[in-house]
């Protein structure tokens, strides 16, 4: 059991910087999610955590301790691989009983120690099979064995769920919360899949460019976005960023609609973002705004209509049974309490 | 002509191809066959049947031909390269593929540019460097003459094993708690085996035929086999029932070896080359 401190990481490939300055703590048995597209540092920062890679400057501490010179056998960690990173040439046994194997670890303790482990994972009737034998599932249920297979400071998982089908995704994703969950041990998982985040999570750390955007739970990271990009990131569909200005405490689009009061002195340019559920759509002269049907789009458990509102379009969630046309007229009125408005400039959310 | 029967024809024609190819590789390996159990007399009538006769296996191993002395300088010559080819080789590649190395490109390239030197161009330095050092005739000389060919061969084609073995799957076993030795021990070169013994055999096929070197800085106590045949030219012309003998014992261990691997030999063949 530890926590893993960051300090003043960097990381960087001659010019390029794939990490950049960053600091993080992860509490001691937090699942902490790193998140955030492709080439965002995350698999970097991870990797930095395990001494798979050498970080440019700046401090790991895992415990009480910094573990930068340390090479990856002596930081007591396991990890997940995406691609799950199986030895072909052994057994599922061999595979898991591997990390105790070359530890050192008695014979006669490692047979209940894999057995264990692979029930946990429910992979005990294939322990005599070879990965090649087993589907995408069952091999990273062995990856999974293998890293609680003993008990490390640390878990660190790099997209472990990436290479699974959508279906078999879903359900390893609640195995693995359970599992989590039952061992209690500080984790680091990296993921550009926003659902894993948002359910796993203790905390996310949105990241991009090689920086932090924004650290807090999912409840914050979904409800309480802290700039333009985190915003329009998290959330499917993304947050709707209508350009504008605040004038005399209105919100008035540049196409120059005054759609909605907004608590904030006046400036010149700002960008109002409101989640698709926070819009009620009501029938054409009911509600605050009359907008023309871009596209309507039923995905049966709701229905998603695309609007054009002057010169951008806006996608706003309806009832799962209601039935509009493209072109039809419809009334949108937006909830004022859940409105977000951003420095289009620096991307900054702006607090009232 | 219907469609089944176009297909008959072209299987057909496929077959009689393949025939007629192993037809043309086979003749100077069945007339080598046939030579050497015929009696000199026999040698030069083309007939099928004939009294057949190991004679020209105990002569070739009798005074003064002496084959059993090549055999040996060849065998130790070949698995002695061999066995220090492809360690040295397997580390040399492994760098090669994991470490980004200082020059890599220029070494790669370099270490393969030494196979196009034609070996007649550097056989005059070989031979007065070996006089000089006293390598000259020992099997220690042919030893490391040896080595410097296949070096290359082996570094490239290891290289390509290892190339081939998933990067996640090494960096699994270091943070599982290897240390690079062990990494290497336990998953490289198991992962990498049948490149390596595809490697280890294209060595040895390369030296137990090398003949060049062997000739030139050969003349007495380590001549090997290829050299060994050259003995079999008489007063009375060339020996051709004692040299088919000879080239039978040259080629059977290759053909028990390619009997023995073959399975890992297409195996390693293929992995090299899609990878």
């Amino acid at each position: 059991m530890a926590d893993i401190r960051l300090r003043n990481l960097t990381k960087r490939w001659g010019d390029f910087v794939g990490v950049d300055d960053q600091s993080l703590d992860v509490k001691d048995q937090e699942f902490l999610v790193l998140l955030g597209p492709s080439g965002c540092g995350k698999t970097t920062t991870m990797r930095m955590i395990a001494g798979l890679e050498e970080p440019t400057s700046g401090e790991i501490w895992i415990g009480d301790r910094m573990v930068n010179d340390d090479l990856p056998k002596d930081r007591d960690v396991a990890m997940v691989f995406q691609n799950y990173g199986l030895y072909p040439h052994m057994t599922i046994f061999d595979n898991i009983a591997y990390p105790l194997k070359v530890r050192g670890v008695a014979k006669s303790e490692i047979a209940p120690r894999v057995e264990k482990a692979a029930e946990q994972v429910e992979l005990t009737e294939f322990l005599h099979r070879k990965p090649k034998a087993m589907s995408g599932g069952q091999r990273q249920r062995v990856a999974l064995a293998r890293a609680i297979v003993r008990t490390p400071q640390v878990f660190l998982m790099d997209e472990p769920l990436s290479n699974l089908d959508a279906k078999l995704r879903v359900t390893m994703r609640a195995e693995l919360k359970h599992l989590s969950r039952a061992l209690k041990i500080t984790t680091v998982y990296v993921t550009h899949d926003q659902i894993e985040a948002m359910t796993l999570a203790d905390r996310v750390a949105v990241m991009k460019n090689g920086v932090i955007q924004q650290l807090g739970t999912p409840d914050e990271i979904y409800n309480d976005p802290s700039n333009l990009f985190v915003a329009g990131f998290i959330g499917s569909p993304a947050m709707n960023l209508i350009d504008g200005s605040v004038r005399e405490g209105m919100f008035v689009t540049t196409g120059g609609t005054r759609l909605v009061p907004v608590d904030t002195p006046d400036r010149g340019r700002a960008v109002l973002g409101v989640r698709a559920d926070d819009m009620r759509i009501d029938e054409k002269g009911a509600g605050a705004i009359d907008v023309r049907i871009y596209a309507f789009e039923n995905t049966g458990e709701s229905t998603m209509l695309t609007v054009q509102w002057g010169r951008q379009r806006v996608i706003a969630r309806g009832d799962r049974h209601l039935r509009k046309e493209q072109d039809d007229e419809v009334s949108i009125t937006l909830d004022t309490a859940h409105l977000y408005l951003f420095d289009p400039e620096t991307g900054n959310r702006i607090r009232s | 002509m219907t469609g089944k029967q176009k297909k008959r024809l072209w299987g057909a024609l496929h077959t009689a191809l393949i025939l007629f190819a192993i037809f043309v590789m086979l003749v100077p390996i069945a007339w080598i066959f046939l030579a050497a159990f015929k009696s000199h007399v026999d040698v030069y009538q083309l007939k099928l049947f004939f009294t057949p006769t190991l004679e020209n296996f105990a002569t070739v191993f009798d005074d003064p031909y002496r084959l059993g002395e090549k055999l040996v300088n060849s065998t130790v010559v070949a698995l002695v390269t061999v066995l220090i080819a492809i360690p040295i080789a397997t580390l040399a590649a492994y760098s090669f593929s994991r470490f980004h190395l200082r020059g890599e490109t220029v070494m790669l390239v370099i270490i393969l540019a030494t196979q196009f030197v034609p070996a007649v161009v550097i056989i005059l330095p070989f031979f007065v460097m070996f006089r000089d050092v006293g390598l000259l005739d020992t099997r220690l000389g042919l030893i490391l003459v040896n080595l410097a060919i296949v070096m290359p061969f082996a570094i490239w084609m290891i290289k390509g094993f290892v190339d081939g073995i998933p990067m996640e799957t090494e960096e699994a076993a270091m943070v599982d708690g290897s240390s690079r030795v062990q990494v290497i021990r336990n998953i490289v070169l198991p992962m990498a085996a049948p490149g390596l013994l595809t490697a280890g055999i294209f060595c040895f096929i390369i030296a137990w035929n090398e003949f060049l070197f062997a000739l030139i800085l050969t003349n007495k106590d380590a001549v090997t086999l290829p050299i060994g045949l050259a003995l079999f030219k008489g007063e009375e012309g060339d020996l051709w029932n004692l040299l088919s003998a000879a080239g039978i014992i040259i080629m059977a261990p290759m053909f028990v070896l390619a009997l023995l691997i073959r399975k890992y030999f297409v195996q390693g063949m293929t992995m090299g080359a899609v990878r």
